[in-house]
């Protein structure tokens, strides 16, 4: 009795509400974007992750704003994944914005689990005219945001948008200044340098590695391995999907990674990246390549013995620029209750206001004006090199299909038999291939040869 | 016979129904569903009523799935070593203290400790101790001026590694066993052994062990069937690698649900181990019942003594 007393109570109040919103609107009274949906309350899941740790000090101000509350739940990377994956399978999700890791963009775009975002930027009451699209960094949005296009996860004619990227990253290489000046050493701007550095560091700086990088079996020998691939000419399949991973420049970058590691800090070939950051701030690897994501953490003189000694750089050039594309974005759900509210706050959030606010809290800029923005170069140095690398930044430099997860698992476990078993490259890079084109055939990318 | 005593036959029956068909539910829903799952095609993206039924493929496909094999193997290795080392040292142990010294309880208690804590917190707390610079075993080495050993990122070093660990945490659970098993022989028999003038060494091979042997079988088989399933310390430890030296399965089947995002295999994969351990275990109930008989009539001789 009381249950449907309070049934109708709560649908009266719906109902008042509704009826009140469209007599506002049909008034005319409703001036700003936001009134429409003041007091909703836009539920969001988004990782454990210093760019989404600065978006929480930013939520506030987007509330104040716009009168919409948002709840968020901030889960571990991996739980995140879990739990996302769940969730969209729902009929009615619990969420209305979701942030995704960018290999999730091909099964969630693949189940039909996203919105495209074309109906949300085509109605006028809710896109804002001065968003500015053009400034959002190019290969982010490829990367993370499109699908459909070339090769099913790259932009192309047939292409649309799914998501924004948001807490996107590429790589840079970290070094110490102190160390370089010390021994007159250039900064690697080629492979060659790069390698010739990484061995000569521990020659002349005793129980010091020359550069720290991920190596553990998996995906972050993996993730290494492909950091090379890309800029030395590389990729994992042809546009026909055949494995070319194998090829003359795959053994390049193995054989690259075997040499990084071989001159690398003691143990590194267990290193994952909280390792080989840990290694490089507490100052027993001269080099850094990664992500980022780390530099604030390098930079944060309670945490690292390096602040302040570290210089960047740009992603060497191999026979090609190629810095690595990866990170979140942000998109909603179909299954979501309050979609369009959920739109406003990812709007917000990724306008140029909203990514500065975020960047200015240490979070990772989606946009190029924020990089050359001078407050933010002031307080964060390193900004306009980061900036620098992103026009590098390629977003193609590992496949984002559905059967990834398995070919990027081998690749990595390979790999770590290349560096730990002495494994010949060539020959392990042909068994990789070998294998990836089975999973390839069953997985029906083989169909219309 | 009436209806009366029909029905008071049936009655214990009707009476335990309800608990019968509530276990026969929880037990094998489950059970069922993975079965039914390796016989699908299924992404987590999908309701399950959505996946493709694609008959055996899954359970033959693993045969040709070099992966799997190399983890099957290591499954295989790491539970023979492990369970061998632990029933040796258990054992072993339980026999030297099994005498009434001063502190033993107390001795007793820190044995167990290592089972007490969470496996999660084991594989962490031996990967720091593994650490190539700042881990106790490569500092200590160090300190002798011996080369340090590569613990973790070597193949076979990790390999044994990981059954460290293992052996670390769960010895003490044959041990307390055994030492169970030792305290409750019949005083009778060993006695009776001592008038005949037998050696230590003789009154453990021919009445210690013979008497302890059906516990000490069941500890081996959940011993075994624990290592099988051993996923937490290795997954903290070593991921499986370098390589897949350390992949045992139950991570490949995490991996394969996880990482690969194919419930199917992943549950054929399960549905392997599961065959694999309900074979195990039906060859040791059996040996167990021949085992358990030649205990009785040496029990028993023992009390005619």
């Amino acid at each position: 009795m009381l249950k449907s007393l309070n049934a109708t109570f709560v649908a009266t109040t719906m109902f008042v509400a509704t009826a009140t919103t469209t007599i506002a609107l049909a008034d005319g009274h409703a001036k700003g974007p936001y009134d429409a949906y003041k007091g909703q309350t836009v539920t969001a899941i988004f990782p454990a992750h210093p760019h989404y740790n600065a978006v929480m000090k930013v939520l506030p101000e987007f509330t104040k704003e716009t009168g919409i509350k948002v709840e968020v739940d901030q889960l571990q990377y991996l739980k995140l994944r879990e739990k996302s994956t769940l969730e969209l399978t729902k009929r009615q999700g619990d969420y209305d914005l979701m942030s995704y890791v960018v290999f999730s963009k091909a099964d969630y775009v693949f189940a039909d689990q996203l919105e495209n975002l074309a109906r949300f930027f085509m109605n006028p009451k809710l896109s804002d005219p001065k968003y500015d699209a053009d400034d959002l960094i190019d290969g982010y949005v490829q990367n993370i945001g499109v699908a459909g296009g070339k090769k099913g996860y790259l932009p192309g004619p047939t292409g649309s948008l799914f998501g924004i990227p948001f807490g996107s990253e590429t790589s840079v290489l970290a070094y110490r200044k102190d160390i370089f000046e010390k021994h007159g050493i250039e900064v690697p701007k080629t492979y060659d340098a790069l390698l010739k550095v990484a061995c000569q560091i521990p020659e002349v700086e005793k129980g010091m590695g020359g550069m720290a990088s991920r190596a553990a079996s998996g995906h972050q020998a993996s993730h290494a391995f492909l950091l090379h691939l890309a800029p030395l000419g590389g990729r994992v399949f042809d546009d026909e999907w055949n494995p070319i991973i194998n090829n003359e420049a795959g053994v390049k970058a193995a054989n690259a990674l075997k040499t990084i590691v071989d001159c690398g800090p003691e143990g590194a070939t267990t290193f994952g990246p909280a390792e080989a950051a840990a290694s490089f701030s507490q100052g027993t690897s001269a080099m850094f390549m990664d992500s980022i994501a780390f530099a604030a953490g390098f930079e944060d003189p309670s945490k690292s013995k390096v602040a302040g000694k570290v210089g960047y750089a740009l992603h060497p050039e191999g026979v090609r620029r190629g810095s690595q594309t990866g990170g979140f974005g942000v998109g909603i759900p179909r299954n979501a209750k309050n979609k369009e509210a959920a739109f406003l706050l990812m709007q917000w959030l990724t306008s140029k206001k909203g990514d500065l606010m975020v960047a200015m809290q240490g979070g990772n800029p989606s946009r190029f004006s924020t990089y050359e923005n001078a407050e933010l170069n002031a307080k964060y140095p390193y900004s306009a090199t980061f900036g620098e690398a992103l026009k590098f930044a390629d977003p193609d430099w590992r496949p984002i299909i559905p059967t990834w997860g398995k070919i990027n698992a081998d690749i990595g476990t390979t790999m770590s038999k290349v560096l730990t078993e002495g494994l010949d490259p060539q020959e392990a890079l042909d068994g990789v291939a070998e294998r990836a084109k089975k999973i390839m055939d069953e997985a029906g990318y083989y169909t219309w040869k | 016979m009436t209806t009366a005593s029909k029905l008071n036959r049936l009655t214990p029956y009707m009476f335990l129904a309800p608990a019968v068909l509530l276990l026969a539910v929880a037990l094998l829903y489950p059970i069922g569903y993975m079965v039914y799952a390796s016989f699908l095609d299924w992404r987590p993206s999908q309701y399950i009523s959505e996946a493709e039924f694609v008959g055996f493929r899954n359970y033959v496909n693993l045969w040709n799935d070099e992966a799997f094999l190399e983890s099957f193997g290591v499954t295989l290795k790491f539970a023979a070593v492990v369970v061998t080392l632990e029933m040796l040292l258990g054992v072993g142990l339980a026999l030297l203290l099994d005498r009434n010294l001063r502190g033993l309880a107390a001795l007793r208690t820190i044995f167990i400790l290592p089972m007490m804590i969470a496996p999660i917190v084991v594989g962490l707390m031996w990967r720091y101790m593994y650490h190539p610079t700042v881990g106790i075993f490569n500092r200590t080495l160090k300190s002798w001026g011996l080369e340090p050993i590569p613990w973790l990122s070597d193949g076979t070093w990790s390999f044994i590694a990981v059954v460290i660990a293992d052996v670390w945490q769960w010895t003490p659970f044959i041990f307390i066993l055994s030492l169970a098993a030792l305290q409750s022989l019949p005083q009778s028999a060993l006695e009776a052994a001592e008038l005949d003038g037998a050696t230590g060494w003789q009154k453990i091979w021919h009445i210690k062990l013979p008497l302890m042997m059906p516990v000490l079988i069941v500890a081996l088989l959940l011993r075994l069937i624990d290592a099988f399933k051993v996923l937490e310390v290795v997954l903290v430890m070593t991921n499986g690698g370098p390589g897949l030296s350390t992949e045992i399965l139950s991570l490949r089947i995490f991996r394969t649900a996880q990482e690969f995002q194919e419930l199917g295999v992943a549950a054929a994969m399960s549905n392997y181990l599961l065959i694999l351990l309900m074979l195990l275990t039906t060859i040791m109930f059996v040996y167990n019942k021949a085992v358990e008989n030649r205990a009785a009539r040496l029990r028993a001789a023992a009390e005619e003594a």
